[in-house]
């Protein structure tokens, strides 16, 4: 299958590409790298020895091959600042990310698409010309404001959920699957999920809104229509089901791309996960961590985005011919 | 610019500096000035970073053009800062700066033998370059003086030098504010410790719970970095490392250290140092605690390289031995009044069946002990580890083998990276010892007003903020010079308007949360515009259509930059 391969060729080429803008961005940074973990206490024959153990007192382009070699045994380094495998810090907090991400896309997914049918069904009226703005409001309004107004409304006002964490101070869980399945941990999960929902729901709610113009202006609503089929049906059956096509591709590009964007809300909320550890490995220059972090990102956007080719291909047969 | 070239130059302004008084009142008969002095720049934190200490540069430049100076402030990201002034030590003017207050700073002599040092003017703390061999004199003496009284007589003379002399502007001692619920823990029960605060040892050990609630519920603003006793991580880790791992001694409530593992400490004579251990004590996977754990503790870091950041602290120690299974003979290389505060209270006693065998395993290896991890650390400390993640939360239970129990059940960490959160999960009892603030202390003292259950405790910092001056580059170089910049400087303003109130104004090294050391008075400097004009007038500078000149002959040896 030769569009798999040349598929595939592409996505280790992107993967390549971000890996070596990573490695180049945080050497080009302002400040020296190793301020974050040479105390300045240190005698200079320690500075040299921390500099030697990770590094740094290497030139450039070796330091680079270095890099490149230890990616493709999959050692990522061990972090600056806690001196333990990156790669484990990074997966440790990932399912709390990715939870987050899926938890907040589908509910933004299944609000934005209903509410984008809908504003499309009733085009012209007052419901759209209420909910656009608002949508468009949404969708622009700062993530951090967002979640601060959440917080002050439902956890410091009316008390109904817990303002930051993922659990409990002190609950224990007899395994990791406990611990996400708990109401504790959904109850923690509910406010930063509802923030990046709202945030995320502008995108599907307009595509529909477009996507399901299109589709009424075609024939067979218009036979529907003739045939005196209700409007709540030939909207929910006929129009809204072939209109869905490109929320597909938005969907999966929307969780490759969430995952990574999730620093504001996972910091507002102190929600252990990827974005956090990225913004604090940036804060420290940990690079080995941001380092990993940001190549575990692109990875995940990477696959979104195949998948969402593939299955394109799967849903509209078309698309997958025209490739050739 | 080499090492030595650099060291050279930095002598030879010192040596200048010491002609200068002879030569001055002459230059300052004659009326023709020297060059306009250049622009000055001070460095400081960036404003989003460091709002306090930026507005406090703005408050100092305002008060410097008074003066006829032209001076600029830059702010800049704070890794970017460290690596100018650290690694950049003659391209840079002025900066803001601070000094930060630790358990082992209790004692005056870390900053006394260190900020001022001529061997670390090069790559050490004395990046401002100041060599005053009278200083040093008086530093050096007082780290061997073991007679407290006399010791104390030395340090008040080194606070007269420093002021006199004005290497660093003093600007403020901040304060540390924290709260805590008072309706679950019993207010006479939490400790203030001098110097450091409610978020103290002693707090942790003896805070009594007030009704039902057992469990301490801490926070910090960002993750911990490790649980390890041979390595010096970071302040929120040494919370943790200093309730699990016990040591000989601790630095009690009042700043001065006391006999805590240790039952006794004599000082035989003065490099002798005999230590008896309590007894019964046991570490946390039951074995008890030998004098073997105690000798292998402080030869660990000095023998094997691999816990280098202790290994300075240990640096004194000519030998340690134990005499009989109760008592240890530190033996010392030159005599150190500072010996108890900053290596008897400062290493952690680790157990030997525990770390021998891992320290041997790191035998040949580029690693060290730093990136050892345990699974289940094991101490002797009044707490043990229950569980942790570094990201997310550390939960230690009471050691119930401790021979001084502490009253709570669990002392709870939570990462918490939303300080605004923080503060709204007090009241609500998701917190109930907020342990790391640092937002703007009148949001913390107004959110205490409206709930009457939130006591804050403001405590005055070891650690101060200051302005350090170049002294490798003119004009800094003239104490005289430096004097009047200090004295334009209006310090109880700042603390009112920079700090809101929430600091006081110093003037020297040794902070007043060490009232011992301090030297009363010493930080009375008030602010005076004309006095430092005359100061400048008298040491020959002079002002021509508003701008300040060198005094006569002196020429700008650098480009405004």
């Amino acid at each position: 299958m030769p569009y798999l391969i040349r598929r595939l060729l592409q996505m280790a080429f992107v993967l390549w590409a971000v890996a070596t803008i990573v490695f180049l961005m945080f050497r080009l940074m302002p400040g020296d790298p190793s301020a974050a973990f040479i105390d300045p206490t240190f005698t200079v024959e320690q500075q040299q020895a921390v500099r030697a153990q990770f590094g740094l007192d290497r030139p450039l382009p070796q330091q680079y091959l270095i890099y490149l070699g230890n990616l493709l045994h999959g050692e990522f380094g061990l972090s600056f600042r806690q001196r333990q495998p990156v790669l484990g810090m990074v997966l440790e907090v990932l399912p709390n990310t990715l939870l987050l991400t899926l938890t907040a896309l589908l509910i933004a997914y299944a609000f934005g698409t209903l509410l984008g049918a809908l504003m499309a069904w009733k085009r012209g009226g007052r419901f759209e010309a209420i909910s656009v703005p608002l949508v468009l409001t949404t969708r622009a309004a700062p993530e951090f404001w967002v979640g601060m107004v959440m917080l002050a409304i439902f956890a410091f006002g009316l008390g109904w959920l817990p303002s930051g964490g993922a659990n409990v101070a002190g609950a224990q869980y007899a395994s990791e699957w406990d611990r996400i399945l708990s109401l504790d941990y959904l109850r923690h999960l509910a406010l930063p999920a509802l923030t990046l929902a709202i945030y995320l729901q502008g995108l599907p709610a307009l595509l529909m809104r477009s996507s399901m113009l299109e589709v009424m202006r075609e024939e067979f609503v218009t036979m529907a229509r003739m045939k005196g089929l209700p409007e709540r049906t030939i909207m929910l059956r006929h129009a809204a089901r072939n209109a869905l096509l490109p929320l597909v591709t938005a969907f999966a590009l929307g969780f490759g791309q969430s995952v990574g964007g999730n620093v504001v809300v996972e910091n507002v909320f102190s929600w252990p996960g990827l974005g956090r550890l990225l913004a604090e490995a940036i804060a420290n220059s940990d690079y080995p961590l941001a380092q990993c972090a940001f190549l575990l990102i692109a990875l995940v956007l990477v696959l979104m985005n195949f998948l969402a080719d593939l299955l394109y291909g799967l849903l509209d047969p078309r698309v997958a011919h025209g490739r050739g | 610019m080499t090492a030595t070239t650099l060291s050279r130059r930095a002598l030879l302004a010192s040596s200048a500096l010491s002609l200068l008084p002879a030569l001055t009142p002459r230059l300052a008969m004659a009326a023709t000035p020297g060059d306009k002095i250049r622009k000055l720049t001070l460095l400081s934190a960036a404003q989003a970073s460091d709002p306090q200490e930026f507005q406090a540069a703005q408050l100092i430049a305002q008060s410097w053009r008074q003066l006829g100076l032209d001076v600029d402030v830059r702010g800049l990201p704070r890794p970017q800062l460290s690596d100018v002034v650290w690694n950049n030590r003659t391209k840079w003017d002025m900066t803001m700066w601070r000094m930060v207050g630790r358990p082992e700073r209790s004692d005056p002599d870390e900053f006394t033998f260190n900020l001022y040092n001529p061997a670390t003017i090069e790559t050490g703390y004395n990046f401002i370059a100041y060599n005053n061999p009278d200083f040093q004199k008086i530093a050096q003496a007082q780290r061997a003086e073991t007679d407290r009284e006399a010791r104390r007589k030395l340090l008040y003379e080194a606070q007269d030098v420093i002021n006199r002399d004005q290497p660093y502007l003093f600007l403020v001692y901040p304060k540390n504010v924290l709260a805590y619920d008072q309706s679950v823990w019993k207010p006479e029960s939490v400790v203030e410790q001098s110097g450091i605060g409610i978020r103290c040892f002693w707090t942790f050990l003896r805070a009594e719970p007030a009704g039902a609630k057992r469990d301490m519920i801490c926070n910090a603003a960002e993750s911990m970095i490790a649980i390890n006793p041979l390595y010096i991580s970071g302040a929120i880790d040494s919370w943790v490392t200093e309730l699990v791992w016990d040591r000989l001694m601790r630095v009690g409530p009042d700043g001065l250290p006391q006999p805590w593992a240790a039952e006794k400490v004599t000082q035989v004579d003065p490099t002798t140092i005999d230590v008896v251990l309590r007894a019964g004590q046991k570490w946390h996977d039951g074995k008890p605690v030998t004098v073997e754990d105690v000798v292998f503790s402080f030869e660990a870091p000095a023998t094997s390289d691999k816990s280098p950041m202790y290994k300075p602290f240990v640096g004194n120690i000519a030998s340690v031995k134990a005499t009989d299974d109760r008592t240890v003979r530190f033996v010392l290389k030159t005599p150190s009044a500072a010996f108890t505060t900053s290596t008897l209270a400062k290493i952690n006693l680790v157990p030997k069946h525990v770390w021998a065998p891992i320290l041997k395993g790191l035998e040949g290896k580029p690693e060290n002990a730093e990136t050892v991890q345990e699974e289940q650390p094991v101490g002797s400390g009044p707490f043990k580890v229950a569980r942790f993640k570094l990201n997310e939360e550390i939960v230690l239970e009471a050691n119930p083998d401790y021979w001084e129990k502490p009253k709570m059940d669990r002392w709870i960490l939570r990462i918490i990276t939303n300080t605004g959160a923080a503060l709204g999960m007090l009241p609500r009892g998701e917190l109930n010892f907020l342990t790391d603030y640092r937002g703007d202390p009148k949001l913390l003292t107004d959110m205490a007003k409206q709930n009457p259950n939130i006591s804050v405790v403001a405590t005055t910092d070891m650690g101060f903020r200051f302005v350090a001056p170049n002294e490798r580059r003119q004009p800094f170089d003239d104490a005289r010079f430096r004097r009047a910049l200090s004295l334009a400087i209006n310090r109880q303003l700042m603390a009112a308007a920079a700090w809101n109130g929430f600091a006081t104004p110093a003037n020297s090294f040794v902070s007043p949360a060490l009232p011992y050391w301090s030297k009363p008075g010493i930080n009375d400097l008030k602010a005076d515009m004309s006095e430092a004009k005359k100061l400048l007038e008298e040491a020959g500078y002079v002002v021509v259509r508003g701008k300040l000149h060198y005094p006569e002959g002196v020429k700008e040896t650098l480009d405004a930059s």
